[in-house]
């Protein structure tokens, strides 16, 4: 479909070794995620499992480039990682529309930053917003959307930087029950069509489970991956995959990998800067 | 809109108009009852006359209009100046550190420093001229808008800022397109604040001597007890005022159309 994204397809191989990411500063510095040692090839769409405050979402942050290695490497086709770039776009749980700029205009922020020509690039977001279903909508603002669509366009937004790799942080957490089953077939819908490999945060062991071509569980802080789940069931995935027997065995799995050991409790949630928030459960 | 909407809204212009129509009701009452002798307080019919003599014959030898542009030229050279640095400056300290502790103990200083207390000292150094009068209303108008400017600047989430650079925006652009635009709510509140301020700053300032402008006007007129041109003359100060922060706060609302929308 979308001429822009049909040259040379992008590769999108993620290489992780001895990956260690330490957050605060001076005394107060702890290891959020250790040993991490991870190979995801182009185009697998993969899920980070977990319970809250493991350091899935600061992982995330260290392949989008925000947050840097303590020990180990990390590398995107071989390339090592260093600092954001759009080949590496991410969804955030909340929506970072720009209120002030109309959905087209927020669609062709990207564009805009490498200097495209205005026709050029609103033209390129139309596309984009087509393809998540909001061609419709090119003239509102953000405000004037509900919280599915505000996600779409953020996919949208992202997704005409041509990705090589699509980073989800919880990107439905926010939205209610049935939004959100709609929003993942949306998404997968949207993956089929597009050569980009995803990395899926969530704590959702039924959103892992439908998305995912494989899920890495990880352990509470400091964590680490636990298991390394392939997931063969067939595409394209219809909403009756949760009853499958194979489903609720896996699903049953990973319960018993994300219970609390000795009885130890939850860990306090990780601010953006990973930091437990004062008083927060 | 919606017929309560537009009822909602007749009701606000009808008490945003009665309630200054009261107000002048009750100070005709007032004098017209005799509550008051008219070299305190004169009747608004009085201070009427007196404008309209200034608007026939000036004041002092000097058109009125002259005496309003005076003040107007010191408001607003100030104004924008202070606005523009004070904006500038206030962003860049609440987005760089460095420059936030440069910065941090010689503003804190100055800006609880009436700048009344300041009169002596700038005629000092600045004489009595333009010079200290459009600086000492600079001066206040910079401190509120680069307090605005720096709160406005960190209401920018990490994730907004997080999410522009991921989509190739450079540090530079995502401060002009994210950080800006976020701060810019907050950053028109204060330019009104500071429009306020400054108006009330250049009727002190203009007591640094010179013989124009409306401060020159009101000081001038009480000191021979003429009240009706001292009330004459903050009437104009006062509907300046008004017309200013009107102009703002459109202004404000057209360019910060999302606000209150999220």
């Amino acid at each position: 479909m979308t001429g822009a994204y049909t040259e040379e397809p992008p590769a999108g191989r993620i290489a992780i070794a001895g990956g260690a990411i330490r957050l605060g500063g001076g005394a107060a510095a702890f290891e959020v995620v250790r040993d991490i040692d991870l190979a995801i090839p182009p185009r697998q769409f993969v899920c980070l499992l977990g319970p809250s405050g493991c350091g899935k979402s600061t992982l995330l942050g260290a392949l989008a480039g925000h947050l840097a290695l303590a020990r180990g490497s990390l590398a995107l086709d071989g390339e090592p990682v260093a600092g954001p770039h759009p080949e590496r776009g991410i969804v955030f749980q909340q929506h970072t529309l720009l209120p002030w700029r109309r959905v087209l205009d927020n669609v062709a922020f990207g564009p805009k930053m490498r200097g495209v020509p205005r026709a050029e690039r609103l033209a390129q977001a139309r596309e984009f917003l087509a393809l998540v279903g909001l061609a419709d909508f090119a003239d509102r603002y953000p405000s004037e959307l509900s919280g599915g669509m505000q996600q779409r366009v953020e996919i949208a937004r992202v997704l005409i930087n041509q990705p090589r790799v699509l980073l989800m942080d919880e990107p439905f957490g926010a939205l209610d029950a049935q939004t959100r089953l709609m929003m993942q077939e949306v998404l997968l819908d949207i993956w089929t069509r597009l050569p980009t490999t995803v990395v899926f945060v969530t704590h959702d062991i039924d959103e892992a489970l439908f998305l995912g071509d494989r899920v890495l569980v990880m352990s509470a802080r400091p964590g680490r991956i636990l298991e390394d789940i392939p997931l063969a069931f067939p595409r394209p995935r219809g909403r009756d995959l949760v009853t499958d027997p194979d489903f609720v065995a896996l699903k049953r799995r990973c319960l018993d990998l994300l219970r609390p050991r000795d009885g130890r409790p939850p860990l306090p949630r990780l601010t953006p800067l990973g930091l437990p928030l004062a008083g927060a459960a | 809109m919606s017929a309560n909407a537009a009822a909602a809204r007749r009701r606000y212009w009808i008490l945003a108009v009665l309630s200054p129509l009261t107000l002048l009701a009750l100070w005709a009452l007032v004098t017209a009852q005799g509550l008051a002798t008219p070299m305190i307080l004169p009747s608004p019919l009085a201070v009427l006359a007196s404008l309209g003599d200034m608007v026939g014959h000036g004041y002092s030898g000097v058109d009125l209009a002259t005496h309003v542009l005076a003040s107007l030229r010191r408001v607003g050279i100030a104004f924008c100046g202070g606005a523009l640095l004070g904006t500038v400056l206030g962003l860049l300290r609440g987005r760089v550190a460095e420059i936030d502790a440069l910065f941090l103990v010689p503003s804190e200083l100055v800006r609880p420093i009436p700048p009344l207390g300041l009169i002596p000292l700038f005629i000092l150094w600045f004489g009595i001229g333009e010079a200290s009068k459009i600086l000492l209303i600079f001066l206040s108008v910079f401190l509120i808008a680069m307090v605005n400017a720096q709160a406005g600047a960190r209401a920018c989430s990490l994730d907004a800022l997080r999410a522009a650079r991921s989509m190739g925006a450079s540090r530079v652009q995502a401060f002009r397109f994210v950080v800006l635009p976020s701060a810019l709510p907050q950053i028109m509140t204060g330019l009104r604040v500071a429009m306020g301020t400054a108006l009330t700053i250049l009727v002190a300032a203009e007591l640094l001597g010179g013989d124009r402008g409306l401060g020159f006007l009101i000081l001038d007129a009480s000191s021979f007890f003429r009240t009706t041109y001292v009330f004459a003359g903050i009437v104009l100060v006062g509907l300046i005022g008004l017309a200013s922060d009107r102009a703002i706060a459109l202004l404000g609302r057209r360019i910060v159309h999302w606000e209150g929308k999220r």
